[in-house]
């Protein structure tokens, strides 16, 4: 039998484009797939995000009644505490991603991939999108959750949009970000020993409190953090009307972080090829 | 084409800079024909893998050049690589997926069209043995099937330049026969294969040509039985009664050098080669000496290698002595599982 292949002589830049699209899609298909198989990596990412969710408003949900909290904030503790929920949930989710991708590092698989005739920038994005498509589920399933028991969309349908989008651009972010540090360092642990920091960025966010009522300099970081702003910007779909401030928030913020966070990314992959 | 298949001229690659660099490879020429199984042989750390990853454009030489299918490894590295099949000794396969999956990934990644690389994939899952096994996740494979679909995986946009960088370390016998089989079978059918392995009697099997490589460098390149020939005359050893060993000295000698043999026995370099055994047996018939033993000994690889290298690398009394060779005897020793 005889294959049709590409020839070498005959690739042009329009093939190129093509085929960028072709290995993307199926290393996206390969992490999603990858990461559905791993579902003790899985689950946290879906379980503590509601677990957190669920002790917040058992704890803070005496806030609901006072009037600046439900005039200015949100219309009840759960309904605040959704954009939390998807905050933390793709957090977990990009982690695991970048940690898949140093693990292809450290075990071989990233080198049977460079052996191949693909798109260096593929292997990197094929984990990303993977990353996006995760997060778009991982949000969907929040989002059922919590409108079963009881939480609203205020902005409408189009604030459906707004927070599954957010939650894919965050993802992106965050997963590129994580991506940078994997293909720095190889290293599954490195990755997974720098999620703590992340973590502790979350919690000084207004991620599970409003910023409203922190003080000090726990206050100061919470302003500084644009982690706060990502989740109010969602938090806004939940409880406002639509407006352009919630998407530039939860849309344009992480945007600008995964323009940042993908060229560090693309950086250290093009470091490393450099040094092999 | 033309131009060898595989070609290489003073390709180098150090780690470090300075002093304290390492030379892991250090101008090594070579040339590999269209068509023939060629055998990259030494121990671990001698430069084998090395070298390949730089022929398949994993590892940028540090100093030379080297031409795979026809195109510079680093001026057209992606042209290598549509052009070459890789099966390399620490690239892992994703133990998540399936065999059938990772086939089909393969595929694409070469370019082939979705149903041009289902048939492709069902083909080489027939011709590796694994159809059976195809759904199932590779993390449940054994070594042996996990070697296999490496070469699958290797072969599925029909590459003219075939690397294997030591296909069968760690696979038990019966695996290592199979897949002895099934590169045979490929080589057959006009596939180029440069394959590394740090076992002799692989080597000895399936490659046209060898190299011997050795701290970096290329110590030794020919034929397997040239390079024995090299080394020296086969070894015809016979035993006779007590009472003819004497006569039977003189008569032998006719032939070659004596050669101490194991007590008993007597033996004699041919000079001629072992188209003399059959003028051995009838000088001593003619003087009315009965044999009652005769074993005759070609030089092995491991010969050839321990000429060359000064120690040997496989063999169980001979693996730690060092050999007399008139190469540095003095500083080299056995490198026999050394990582």
């Amino acid at each position: 039998m005889s294959i049709a292949i590409a020839d070498p002589k005959m690739m042009t830049s329009s093939s190129s484009g093509r085929s960028l699209f072709r290995h993307t899609f199926a290393l996206t298909r390969r992490s999603v797939v990858g990461r559905l198989r791993q579902p003790a990596v899985l689950a946290p990412a879906f379980i503590f995000p509601l677990f957190f969710a669920a002790l917040g408003s058992a704890s803070f949900n005496k806030l609901a009644s006072d009037p600046y909290f439900t005039d200015n904030i949100a219309t009840s503790f759960m309904n605040y505490a959704v954009a939390g929920a998807v905050l933390q949930g793709v957090l977990f989710g990009s982690t695991s991603a970048a940690g898949d991708l140093a693990t292809d590092i450290e075990q071989g698989f990233f080198e049977r991939l460079l052996a191949s005739p693909i798109s260096r920038t593929a292997i990197v994005l094929g984990r990303l999108v993977g990353s996006m498509v995760v997060a778009v589920v991982q949000v969907v399933v929040f989002l059922i959750i919590f409108l079963v028991a009881g939480a609203r969309v205020e902005s409408g349908p189009i604030g459906y949009i707004g927070l599954i989008g957010g939650g894919a651009l965050l993802a992106l972010a965050m997963s590129a970000l994580m991506a940078g540090l994997a293909i720095k360092s190889g290293s599954p642990e490195v990755v997974q020993g720098a999620f703590p920091l992340v973590f502790v960025l979350m919690f000084l966010s207004s991620a599970f409190f409003p910023r409203h009522y922190m003080k000090g300099w726990y206050r100061t970081v919470a302003d500084w953090n644009p982690m706060s702003h990502i989740v109010e910007g969602m938090q806004g779909f939940m409880n406002h009307d639509l407006s352009a401030s919630q998407f530039a928030k939860s849309w344009l913020l992480p945007l600008v972080i995964a323009i940042i966070s993908i060229a560090f990314a693309l950086r250290a992959l093009s470091n490393r090829l450099a040094a092999s | 084409m033309t131009q060898a298949p595989i070609i290489a001229n003073g390709l180098s690659r150090y780690f470090g800079t300075g002093d304290n660099a390492i030379k892991a490879v250090d101008g090594v020429d070579l040339e590999v024909h269209q068509g023939e199984i060629f055998g990259f042989l030494g121990p671990n750390g001698a430069g084998k893998s090395t070298t390949v990853r730089m022929l398949t454009t994993l590892l940028k030489p540090t100093a030379g050049t080297a031409f795979v299918a026809g195109y510079d490894v680093v001026k057209d590295a992606d042209k290598v690589r549509r052009s070459i099949g890789v099966a390399l000794q620490d690239a892992a396969i994703d133990p998540l997926m399936t065999g059938r999956e990772l086939l089909t990934l393969q595929a694409v990644l070469y370019g082939l069209s979705k149903v041009a690389g289902k048939n492709r994939g069902e083909e080489l899952l027939e011709r590796v043995g694994l159809t059976a096994a195809a759904d199932r996740r590779v993390g449940t494979y054994s070594g042996g099937m996990r070697r296999r679909l490496d070469l699958a995986l290797s072969l599925v946009h029909e590459p003219t330049v075939l690397f294997l960088d030591e296909p069968t370390t760690g696979l038990d016998p019966m695996s290592r026969l199979t897949l002895w089989e099934e590169v045979k079978r490929l080589n057959a059918g006009g596939t180029t294969v440069l394959l590394t392995t740090q076992y002799l009697e692989e080597a000895d099997q399936l490659a046209d040509r060898i190299a011997i490589i050795d701290h970096g460098h290329i110590v030794r390149q020919g034929a397997p039985r040239e390079l024995k020939a090299m080394v020296g005359s086969p070894t015809l050893s016979i035993s006779v009664a007590s009472s003819e060993t004497d006569e039977a000295r003189l008569i032998l000698a006719r032939f070659g050098d004596l050669r101490p043999t194991s007590e008993g026995t007597l033996g004699v370099g041919l000079a001629r080669g072992a188209e003399d055994v059959a003028s051995v047996i009838r000088a001593l018939d003619e003087a009315g000496l009965k044999v009652r033993h005769l074993e005759l000994d070609e030089p092995s690889l491991d010969d050839v290698f321990a000429e060359a290298t000064g120690y040997r690398l496989e063999g169980a009394d001979a693996a730690n002595k060092p050999v007399e060779t008139e190469a540095e005897p003095e500083t080299k020793k056995s490198r026999r599982g050394r990582k």
